[in-house]
């Protein structure tokens, strides 16, 4: 029982899931919040969906020694180029996914070029990416249609794929978190990419002599990341029928603490799909379970603040403990 | 095996505590949607909608207050926010309608589950006629700019500056599009500056940015305030281009420090959309028709657009101390 | 040899040295800015108001980047100075205007705040292995849910209004006429303070040898912990500091405020040359830097440009300058004079 406990401690996600387990406990002695009623709502699922989607691109990035901020604007990005493309423009919805998408690939190329080119850290290219999108978005949004809200509404096959509700209020956006979940968890943890991701958040120049496609692989992280960006927003556009100008700032700070919650490591070379996935949960639970409580709206960002130290604290402390846990020698026969 | 069992009994203990503190009750459970929690005009919408309560759970029944975190995503977390109003069991639902194109579907399912529906805030009486609601509380933010165009125009402004210092979220778009409106409306012209993310919650870049615009083009001679913190920076800013009485101030909302500046004669106007009523009677009107079907035939009661200039200053001033205006 | 040929030697070893020094980098990219943004701006910018304009901005932001900017030489990052700004500012409000206290009763209170939140922030930081980074968002968090449920719960509203005292707002709310802001003269007060304390007094080395390695300053005797968390006292200050002097200069805080420092002052160290992986940095680079970012975020609207272009602009040229920054580090680091004739 022993080792076991200490195999589950040594996953990257196992903070996170203890995290998860606290703060529905916190929430229901403390807040008297209705267990069944918070399970069955769809609110943090939702929000948990379209964050996740964006949180393991971020969290891989991060992995493999990297950040990327620009994600903050590259969501409203993403709605508003459909919007203006098939809102505005009246151009076939399928355009406008094209179009968003496109974007995410060309700002997520332009951020690994600059990252391999340059000695200027990923975080300050990726800040100079988020103001400069920032001004594109309202820019274009601004002199190409005259408002900072644009509304557009898609065909009835693109809603019922990227932006429609299952049962009363559960988005659609929850199967495609689920399966892009999927398809990482098994690049990165049953294919050779996996392997060079740590390999390179571990030392990228050992990496590099070892053979590793460093710079394909850098470029091919922030495309990944800023695509997931653009794509989110697009199914929102779909969903809502409209789509904001917004700096986006919060959405960064959210991202980097699932990110965080589920167990991957700032410094690099450590993390796991798995633990992104369920540090999403935990903070969408910590995010919007307040909601469910008692408790004056007016504290919530302490209790968000609170949520991460400790959440990230418990990380910390297994990992280590984890890495102290030595499995007793078997007795021979 | 024992940290099974610790497992398991927690969980038990868990499920049990619900069912323990779940009671019932017999009043009515209005959930509110409304702004942000630091927005000074939604915290007073806020106070109105609690007070409000005080007679809803003396009733047996709660008030609960659901805003977005920010205004990133407004219309997309309002809905979001609807929703979960109904998946909470709501007997009531008060909502704005900010963003029509994404608010509506879920709107459309409350009134489906049979909840009854009052819009406040924004929308007007079209939007609860479209939606089915039961009536319209409050000033229409694309009024209370117009209101304020309207007035400076009316007092001596030829060229007007709209401040936006959060572009991208409709309220305050609607603020400036309807202040470029009531200054055309009286003959005159206007503009709106957009202020950078990097200025975002800095007062004194909003003085800066004021002061460097009028500086460059002298033919402003008013400039409109769409935040109560951008009021205090704009008055500055104005001062600093050594433009003091020259250029006009009014602006959305108020609280101390902008009655201060009327007072002082630093600022003209300020547009008063009372939103402790819109608070308090988007709850009170639900309250009585959900607990005794009671209603108001009076479509649309609007709580503003109000001009608070000098002239009646004073009776604010103690409603502002209290945070009630 | 003659002493003619020696003299301009030395001229270009000299020249060459300076063109070396990481900070002449950050200085092309100041100036060039203010030149296209003079062309654009025309008289007005070049005059008092323009001076001012960008002055006062990067007094505030300036203030801030200081410490953050040591932080960062020595391996760490801020993100909390975003919600102690408000909060500082909310705290004199609360204490002079809603309790009606002496202004420097507020102003005292607003500023240990400041230092409590830094103080929280570096005990944090040395005693658990969290990244700063992740430390600083949670207490940024913190102060913010505490800053507005304290607000309303004891004002009732989220924001408050004081009238300062006339010693009180002289000293850190004025300006003379009107323009020049009295923060500005903190500013250079402040930088010429750190500038001694980084690259004069033996306590800067100690910081650089922070960056540069942790363990092997612990173990050639650096009270690692102590620098750190009296780091963090020190940026927490001057947050709490451009706060109160906010609140005292505008008679109001409100609580939705300053989240634009938190990248605001992260742009002008970095601009100014400081390593994001530390032990490198200088004062002169952060003074620099925050010049670059002040002017082209006030020259925007000096400018005449359609701000709504603005965003773009500025988003553009300072990718620009952190990029040519690097660009020409990397260049004068490679330059070597031509071998003396023996």
């Amino acid at each position: 029982m022993r080792d076991a406990f200490a195999n589950f401690l040594r996953l990257p996600g196992a903070g996170a899931a203890l995290s998860l387990i606290g703060i529905l406990a916190f929430f229901v002695i403390f807040g008297s919040v209705d267990l069944v009623q918070l399970m069955g709502a769809a609110s943090w699922v939702n929000f948990a969906a379209n964050l996740g989607i964006v949180a393991i691109p971020v969290g891989l990035l991060m992995i493999a020694g990297e950040l990327d901020i620009s994600i903050g604007a590259m969501i409203p990005a993403g709605s508003m180029t459909v919007a203006i493309v098939s809102g505005h423009y009246e151009l076939p919805i399928i355009f406008g996914m094209i179009a968003a998408l496109g974007l995410g690939v060309i700002v997520g190329t332009i951020n690994g070029l600059l990252t391999i080119r340059t000695t200027v850290p990923s975080l300050i290219i990726t800040l100079g990416t988020l103001v400069a999108m920032q001004g594109i978005v309202l820019t274009a949004s601004k002199v190409l249609t005259g408002a900072a809200s644009v509304a557009v509404t898609a065909p009835e096959w693109a809603k019922v794929i990227f932006g429609s509700l299952l049962g009363a209020s559960h988005q659609v956006i929850i199967v495609w978190w689920v399966i892009i979940a999927v398809i990482f968890w098994f690049v990165v943890h049953k294919q050779r990419f996996g392997n060079w991701l740590f390999a390179m958040g571990g030392d990228r120049d050992s990496a590099r002599n070892a053979g590793i496609p460093v710079d394909r692989m850098t470029i091919t992280l922030f495309i990944l990341s800023a695509t997931a960006a653009t794509f989110v927003g697009m199914c929102q556009a779909i969903l809502f029928n409209s789509a904001q100008v917004s700096g986006g700032m919060g959405i960064i700070f959210n991202v980097i603490v699932s990110v965080v919650v589920g167990g991957t490591l700032l410094t690099g070379g450590f993390g796991s799909v798995i633990g992104i996935f369920i540090g999403t949960l935990t903070f969408a639970i910590v995010n919007q379970g307040i909601y469910f409580t008692q408790i004056d709206r007016n504290w919530s960002n302490l209790i968000i603040g609170a949520t991460l130290l400790i959440a990230v604290g418990m990380n910390e402390s297994f990992r280590s403990l984890a890495m102290s846990m030595v499995a007793r020698p078997k007795k021979p026969a | 095996m024992k940290f099974g069992k610790i497992l398991a009994t927690t969980a038990a203990l868990a499920l049990t505590a619900t069912g323990v503190l779940a009671e019932s009750h017999s009043g009515a459970d209005i959930f509110v949607i409304g702004g942000k929690p630091d927005d000074p005009f939604w915290s007073i919408v806020k106070r109105g909608a609690e007070d409000a309560a005080l007679v809803v759970e003396a009733q047996g029944g709660s008030v609960t207050w659901l805003g977005p975190q920010n205004y990133d995503n407004l219309g997309v977390d309002a809905a979001e926010l609807i929703r979960q109003a109904i998946d909470q069991g709501a007997d009531g639902v008060v909502g704005p309608n900010w963003v029509p194109e994404a608010m509506d579907p879920a709107f459309q399912a409350v009134v489906d589950a049979g909840i009854p529906l009052v819009i406040y805030n924004a929308g007007g009486i079209e939007a609860a006629d479209r939606l089915g609601a039961l009536n319209y509380v409050g000033a229409v933010d694309y009024l209370a700019g117009v209101a304020g165009g309207e007035w400076l125009g009316n007092n001596g402004a030829t060229n007007g500056l709209c401040v936006n210092s959060l572009p991208g979220a409709a309220n305050i778009e609607d603020y400036c599009n309807g202040f470029a409106e009531g200054l055309e409306n009286t003959g005159n012209s206007a503009s709106t500056m957009p202020l950078p993310a990097t200025a975002q919650g800095n007062v004194t870049a909003v003085a800066q940015a004021v002061r460097a615009h009028l500086l460059q083009n002298p033919e402003i001679d008013a400039v409109f305030a769409t935040a109560n913190l951008d009021a205090v920076g704009i008055v500055q800013g104005i001062q600093q281009a050594g433009k003091a009485g020259q250029v006009q101030v009014c602006g959305i909302n108020f609280d101390e420090a902008i009655l201060s500046q009327i007072s002082a004669g630093a600022q003209s106007c300020a547009v008063d959309q009372q939103g402790y009523q819109q608070g308090f009677y988007a709850v009170s009107i639900l309250n009585g028709h959900i607990n005794y079907g009671l209603s108001i035939p009076t479509r649309e009661i609007l709580t503003g657009p109000g001009i608070v200039d000098a002239a009646n200053i004073a009776a604010t001033l103690s409603g502002a101390s209290e945070g009630t205006r | 040899m003659s002493s003619d040929a020696n003299t301009s030697h030395d001229l270009v070893g000299m020249l060459g040295k300076l063109i070396r020094r990481p900070e002449f980098s950050t200085l092309i990219g100041t100036v060039v800015v203010y030149v296209f943004f003079a062309y654009l701006g025309g008289k007005i910018f070049l005059g008092a108001p323009g001076w001012s304009a960008f002055l006062t901005m990067a007094a505030e932001v300036g203030i801030i980047a200081l410490p953050v900017g040591l932080l960062m030489i020595a391996g760490e990052l801020d993100i909390s100075v975003g919600a102690v700004v408000p909060a500082a500012a909310l705290t004199t409000a609360l204490v002079s205007g809603h309790y009606d206290l002496p202004t420097w009763y507020g102003v005292f209170a607003g500023l240990a705040v400041g230092v409590m939140v830094g103080f929280i922030n570096g005990q944090l930081v040395t005693r658990t292995s969290i990244p700063s980074l992740i430390i600083t968002i949670g207490t940024m968090f913190g102060a913010m849910g505490l800053t507005l449920g304290f607000t309303v719960m004891i004002a009732g509203s989220t924001g408050v209004f004081m009238t300062p005292d006339p010693s009180a707002k002289a000293l850190l709310g004025s300006s003379i006429n009107f323009m020049f802001r009295a923060t500005i003269f903190w500013w250079i007060g402040f930088a010429a303070i750190i500038y001694y304390f980084l690259h004069i007094s033996p306590w800067g080395n100690w910081v650089f040898a922070l960056g540069g390695d942790r363990e092997s300053a612990r173990n050639a005797g650096i009270p690692v912990s102590r620098v750190t968390v009296g780091l963090y006292m020190l940026s927490g200050f001057a947050a709490a500091f451009v706060g109160v002097s906010q609140v005292l200069t505008f008679g109001s805080a409100q609580v939705a405020a300053g989240q634009a420092f938190i990248f605001n002052s992260i742009m002008c160290v970095v601009i100014g040359g400081v390593l994001l992986t530390g032990g490198s940095g200088s004062v002169i680079g952060i003074v620099l830097g925050t010049l670059t970012f002040a002017i082209v975020n006030q020259g925007i609207f000096f400018s005449g440009i359609d701000p709504n272009y603005g965003s773009i602009i500025i988003g553009a040229l300072l990718l620009i300058a952190v990029m040519s920054n690097d660009t020409f580090r990397a260049l004068a680091l490679s330059y070597a004079t031509k071998k003396k004739e023996g």
